[in-house]
C-alpha cells in the first residue's frame, strides 16, 4: 500500500525535490496514520538470531512496548542463523507461497541482504518513509544506506551500528596493540595466545580485511570492485599472514568457528585478546559476569572497519503494517537508548543524538561500565563487496585445507 | 484391519518419498557436482569421513563383541544392561559437549594436571578437534557400544533364542570349550547377521553425523558431511546444491560401504565355518577384570560429562587453572525457568510422535509378512541414512505445499517420519519372533484376532513396545532442523534453544538445555523400564525381570 507513495517520494528525491519535501509531509503523516491502524491486531513474526540472552530480552522488553502502545502483537522467532530464514523465503517463493508468508520482519545484514534485494525476496521501499528515518544520522553514519557495497534503497532500516573491536584481561595484557603491526609484535612475544575466526566466517574476514586495510600504503583500490590482478594487490597481505600464522594459536593450524568461541577461550584463559563487532559485546559479559571485570576494550588508533545492521520485511510477510510499526518504534530513541546501554545490550544508536531533543539526548547518556571502549577510534568502511569473494577464495586455497 | 499397512504407507511412505524428491531434485543439478568436485576441501574431507566412519564402526563392533563375550553371564552385565538405557538416553550433542568440557586443553582433565605440569595457561595441543578426529572418534564409539551392546541385549532377551544361546553355550563347555571361544566360534556367527542393521545406523551415523563433530571434530578440513550442512544451510542457492550434491555422495559412500561389508561377510563365511568345527579347544582363561574394567570406564565418562555440564549451567567466570569457578550464579537456571513452555512443546511433540511412531510400526508388522520388510528397507532407512539437512529440505518443501509449514501438525508430520522408522527398528526384532503358538492357542480357544492383540500379545510385549515408544520420543527431543525449518521456527523445542544459544557461545544457559534435553529422554527411558518390568511381574513374562 505504500508502494507508490515511496516512489513518489524517490521520484522526488531523485529531482531534487526533498526541500519542498514539507508539502508533502501531511500526506506522509496521513498514509502513516492508516499504516498503523492497519497494523493493530496484527501479529508479527520476528525472525531473528538468538544466541544472546541480552538480546533475547531486549526483544522481550520491546515486544512488551509495541503491544502496549501500537496493539501489534510481535513473537521473536529465535534463529540460529540468519540464512535459515534467508532458505525458508525462497523455498516459499518456490513454492508459490507469495502472500501470508511465515516471517514478517527480520534482523540482517551484509551477505543475506544482498542475497534477499538481487533475488527481489524483500518488501519495499519502506524504510525511508518511516517517520524515525528523520532521526537517522545518514550523514555522520553513512553505513546506514550502504550495506556490503549494495545501496540499501530503502529495503532495510537501520538498527545498530558495529565496529570491529578488540578485548583483553588487562591483568594479562598491559598495553593494548593499537594496530595490526603492534599485533603481530604482541603475537612474537606470547606465541599460541592469539588467533581469528576462521574465514568465511563474517568476523574471520573481517579481521583480514582491516590486516589489508592496514597495511596498504593506498587504500583506494579496495574500495573499487577487485580488478583481474587482485592477488598482486593482495600480496603483502599473504606475506604479513605466512609470518603472522606460525605465532598463532594452534600455530595457525586451526582456527575457531566463531568469535563466540574465542570469547570463551579468552574466559577460559586459553586466548589472551577476543575480538567482536560490537565494541560494547565485552561491557556487556562484564555487566553479565560471564567476563571478569578487569576486561578493557579498544579499537586501532588509525581506525576499524564498521558497519550497520538491519531490520527487513520478506516480500511475503503476513503482517507488513504491523513488521512496518515495529522497526519505527525500534528505531525511536526510547527503543535505541535502552539497546545502547551497557546493562541492557550495549549496540549503539543509528540515530543522530545530537540532533535529538535534549531529554531524549540525556536517555543516551548513560555513561561506560566496565570493559567499555574508552578512546573511540574512526570507523572505516568496508572493502568493495567484491573483494570478499577473492580474499575468502585465496584463503582456503592457502590455509584452508 | 488387513489393510492396516496402508496407514504406515499413507503417513509415513507417501510423505517421505515426496519429500525424498524434492531433496534430491537439487542434488541432481550436474552444475552442482562440477562445482563440488572442484572444491579442494572435497577431496580431504572425504578421506576423513571415510577414517572417521570407519574407525568407529570398527571398534564400536570390536568393543562390544568383546564386551558382551567377557561380561555375559556375569552380575556386572546385569549391571550394564540396566545403565544401557540413561546412558542411549543422552543426546549426542550434550554428550559432546559434556566430553569437550572433559577433554579441552581448558577441560577438567587439564585442570586437574596443571598443578603437577606447572602449567599457568590452558597447554595448547587439540584434545579436541585435533586433525586426526581421534576425539570425534572416541566420542562415537562411546556412544554407539551402548547402542550396540542394546541391540545385543535385545536379540538375547525371547525366551526361545536366549534358551536356545544358552543351550549350545552348556553343550560346548561340556565338550571342554571355554565360554569365550564358543562365542567367538559359535555364537556370534549366528548373531551378528542379526545386528546387521544396527551396524548400518552405526556406519551411517558415524559418516554423517554433524552436531558432535562440530563439537569435537577436525575443523580444517572438517568432515564431508559438515561441509554439506554449512554448504546447505548457506544463504546462496548454488552452494545449497553443491551441498545437497555432498549429502548424496555422503549417501552413496554409505551404501557402497554396507554392501562392500556384506560382500567381506559372504567371503569370511568358508574361514568361519572352518574355524567352527576345527576342534581344538584353547586353554581357558579366567574371567579377568578387564571388562568390567572397561564398562565402567565408559559408564564414567557418560558420568563426568553430565557433572561438567551441572557445573558449567552455574560457573559464569572459570579461568584456567582453578578447579573451581571465580563467579558463581544462577542466571542460567534463570533463563530456563522462563523458557520453561519450550519444555511443554518438547515433551508434548516428542509423546505425539513416538506414539504414532509405535503404533505405524505396530500396524506394518501385524498385516505384513516379515518378508515385506526387506522390501520397505529402504524407505524405512532413509531417514537414518540421508544426512539430515537435506532430508529435511524436502519434508520442509512437502510441508509448503500442504501448508503445514508453521504448525503443530506440520511438526507432529515431520518428527514422525523420524521416529517411526525407529521404532520398526527397535521393535521388529521382538515383534517379528513373538512366538506363534500363542496365537494359535488363543484360536483354538474361540478368541478373535483382536482380542488376541489386546489381551495376550500386546501385553506380553509392552517392554519392548514401551521401549520402542522411549526411543522414538528420543529422536523426537533431539530434532533442530526439522523443527526450525518446518515449525517456521515458531515452536521453540529445549534443543532449539539449547542450539541459538549455543551460536552466541552462552555456555551456562546452552549446558542448562542441554541438561533438559538428556532429562526428559531419560524419564522416558525410565518410564519404559518401569513399565516393562511392572508388566513382566504382573504377568510373570520370564527372562524379562
Amino acid at each position: 500500500m505504500t508502494s507508490l507513495h515511496d516512489r513518489r517520494r524517490q521520484l522526488l528525491v531523485a529531482a531534487g525535490l526533498l526541500p519542498f519535501a514539507p508539502l508533502l509531509r501531511a500526506a506522509d503523516a496521513a498514509a502513516w496514520e492508516r499504516t498503523e491502524k492497519a497494523a493493530r491486531g496484527q501479529t508479527v513474526y520476528f525472525n531473528a538470531w538468538g544466541g544472546s540472552e541480552q538480546v533475547n530480552a531486549y526483544l522481550q522488553w520491546a515486544a512488551g512496548e509495541i503491544g502496549r502502545r501500537h496493539g501489534v502483537r510481535v513473537e521473536h522467532v529465535k534463529l540460529g542463523d540468519t540464512a535459515e530464514v534467508v532458505k525458508r523465503v525462497r523455498a516459499e517463493k518456490q513454492a508459490g507461497r507469495l502472500a501470508d508468508g511465515s516471517a514478517d520482519m527480520m534482523w540482517i545484514n551484509g551477505e543475506n541482504f544482498l542475497v534477499m534485494k538481487r533475488e527481489s525476496l524483500l518488501f519495499g521501499p519502506f524504510a525511508e518513509a518511516l517517520p524515525n528515518f528523520a532521526l537517522v544520522d545518514v550523514t555522520g553514519k553513512p553505513t546506514t544506506r550502504i550495506d556490503f557495497s549494495e545501496p540499501v534503497d530503502g529495503m532495510e532500516a537501520a538498527w545498530g551500528m558495529a565496529q570491529l573491536t578488540f578485548y583483553a584481561d588487562a591483568k594479562k595484557v598491559a598495553q593494548p596493540p593499537q594496530s595490526m603491526a603492534a599485533l603481530i609484535d604482541f603475537a612474537r612475544k606470547n606465541p599460541g595466545r592469539l588467533t581469528y575466526p576462521k574465514p568465511p566466517q563474517f568476523h574471520g574476514t573481517t579481521f583480514l580485511k582491516q590486516l589489508l586495510l592496514e597495511l596498504a600504503p593506498d587504500r583506494q583500490p579496495f574500495y573499487a570492485p577487485a580488478p583481474a590482478d587482485a592477488q598482486r594487490l593482495l600480496a603483502p597481505l599473504w606475506r604479513t599472514l605466512d609470518t603472522l600464522h606460525p605465532l598463532l594459536w594452534r600455530q595457525g593450524r586451526q582456527f575457531p568457528a566463531s568469535t563466540v568461541v574465542m570469547r570463551q577461550m579468552l574466559a577460559d584463559g586459553e586466548l589472551l585478546i577476543g575480538l567482536t563487532f560490537n565494541p560494547n559485546e565485552a561491557a556487556n559479559e562484564v555487566a553479565a559476569k560471564r567476563l571478569p571485570g578487569s576486561v578493557v576494550s579498544w579499537q586501532h588508533a588509525a581506525g576499524t572497519i564498521g558497519n550497520t545492521h538491519f531490520l527487513a520485511i520478506p516480500f511475503n510477510a503476513r503482517a507488513k503494517e504491523g513488521a512496518q510499526v515495529a522497526i519505527n518504534f525500534l528505531q525511536s530513541p526510547l527503543a535505541q537508548a535502552r539497546k545502547a546501554d551497557i546493562q541492557v545490550w550495549g549496540d549503539p544508536t543509528v540515530l543522530a543524538v545530537a540532533r535529538l531533543s535534549a531529554a531524549d539526548q540525556a536517555a543516551f547518556a548513560q555513561g561506560q561500565g566496565p570493559g567499555s571502549v574508552t578512546q573511540p577510534a574512526p570507523t572505516l568502511p568496508e572493502p568493495h563487496a567484491s573483494w570478499v569473494e577473492v580474499i575468502e577464495r585465496e584463503w582456503a586455497r592457502r590455509y584452508g585445507q | 484391519m488387513r489393510f492396516a499397512w496402508l496407514l504406515p504407507a499413507g503417513l509415513f511412505a507417501l510423505p517421505l518419498a515426496a519429500a525424498l524428491v524434492w531433496a534430491l531434485a537439487g542434488a541432481l543439478d550436474p552444475l552442482a557436482w562440477r562445482q563440488l568436485a572442484a572444491d579442494p576441501a572435497l577431496a580431504p574431507s572425504l578421506r576423513l569421513a571415510l577414517w572417521v566412519g570407519s574407525a568407529s564402526t570398527l571398534l564400536s563392533l570390536g568393543l562390544t563383541l568383546w564386551l558382551v563375550t567377557h561380561l555375559h553371564a556375569r552380575p556386572a552385565w546385569a549391571r550394564l544392561e540396566r545403565a544401557l538405557g540413561g546412558l542411549l538416553a543422552i543426546p549426542h550433542a550434550a554428550f559432546a559437549v559434556g566430553l569437550a568440557l572433559l577433554l579441552m586443553p581448558s577441560g577438567l582433565i587439564a585442570r586437574l594436571i596443571a598443578p603437577l605440569a606447572g602449567w599457568t595457561a590452558p597447554p595448547d595441543v587439540a584434545t579436541v578437534q585435533d586433525p586426526f578426529g581421534l576425539a570425534l572418534i572416541a566420542a562415537l564409539v562411546l556412544k554407539e557400544v551402548p547402542f550396540l551392546l542394546w541391540n545385543v541385549a535385545a536379540q538375547l532377551r525371547p525366551v526361545a533364542r536366549n534358551a536356545q544361546l544358552r543351550q549350545q553355550l552348556q553343550t560346548a563347555q561340556a565338550m571342554g570349550y571355554p565360554a569365550a571361544s564358543v562365542w567367538w566360534r559359535v555364537l556370534w556367527p549366528q548373531l551378528l547377521p542379526r545386528l546387521a542393521l544396527p551396524l548400518l545406523a552405526v556406519w551411517a551415523y558415524g559418516l554423517t553425523v554433524v552436531d558432535m563433530a562440530l563439537v569435537l571434530g577436525p575443523t580444517r578440513p572438517p568432515t564431508l558431511a559438515v561441509l554439506s550442512w554449512q554448504w546447505l544451510l548457506d544463504a546462496d542457492a548454488a552452494m545449497n546444491r553443491q551441498g545437497a550434491a555432498a549429502a548424496l555422495l555422503l549417501a552413496g559412500v554409505t551404501a557402497a560401504g554396507a554392501l562392500a561389508a556384506a560382500v567381506a561377510w559372504r567371503l569370511l563365511q568358508p574361514a568361519l565355518r572352518a574355524r567352527e568345527v576345527r576342534g581344538d579347544r584353547p586353554p581357558a582363561h579366567a574371567a579377568g577384570p578387564g571388562a568390567p574394567l572397561l564398562a565402567l570406564a565408559g559408564v564414567s565418562a557418560y558420568a563426568s560429562a553430565i557433572v561438567l555440564l551441572l557445573f558449567v549451567s552455574i560457573a559464569s567466570v572459570w579461568s584456567f587453572p582453578a578447579l573451581w569457578p571465580q563467579q558463581v550464579s544462577l542466571d542460567a537456571w534463570g533463563a530456563v525457568a522462563t523458557g520453561l513452555r519450550s519444555v511443554w512443546v518438547t515433551a508434548g511433540l516428542a509423546f505425539a510422535s513416538a506414539a504414532t511412531g509405535v503404533v505405524l510400526a505396530i500396524a506394518w508388522m501385524e498385516t505384513t509378512p516379515e518378508a515385506w520388510d526387506r522390501r520397505a528397507a529402504p524407505l524405512v532407512f532413509a531417514p537414518m541414512l540421508l544426512p539430515g539437512v537435506l532430508l529435511v529440505v524436502g519434508l520442509y518443501r512437502l510441508a509448503l505445499e500442504l501448508g503445514i509449514d508453521g504448525s503443530l501438525a506440520g511438526l507432529w508430520l515431520a518428527h514422525s517420519l523420524f521416529t517411526t522408522p525407529y521404532a520398526l527398528v527397535a521393535l521388529a526384532p521382538a515383534y517379528r519372533s513373538f512366538d506363534a503358538r500363542y496365537e494359535h492357542t488363543a484360536m483354538a480357544l474361540g478368541r478373535s484376532h483382536l482380542a488376541f492383540l489386546r489381551q495376550v500379545k500386546w501385553p506380553m510385549l509392552l517392554a519392548p513396545i514401551a521401549s520402542a515408544a522411549a526411543i522414538g520420543f528420543a529422536v523426537s527431543v533431539t530434532q533442530y532442523l526439522s523443527t526450525q525449518f518446518v515449525g517456521a521456527g515458531r515452536y521453540a523445542t529445549v534443543t532449539t534453544e539449547a542450539l541459538t544459544l549455543a551460536s552466541g557461545g552462552q555456555r551456562g544457559t546452552m549446558a542448562a538445555f542441554a541438561l533438559l534435553q538428556a532429562l526428559l529422554p531419560a524419564l522416558a527411558f525410565a518410564a519404559a523400564w518401569w513399565l516393562g518390568r511392572a508388566q513382566a511381574r504382573r504377568i510373570g513374562v520370564p527372562g524379562v525381570a
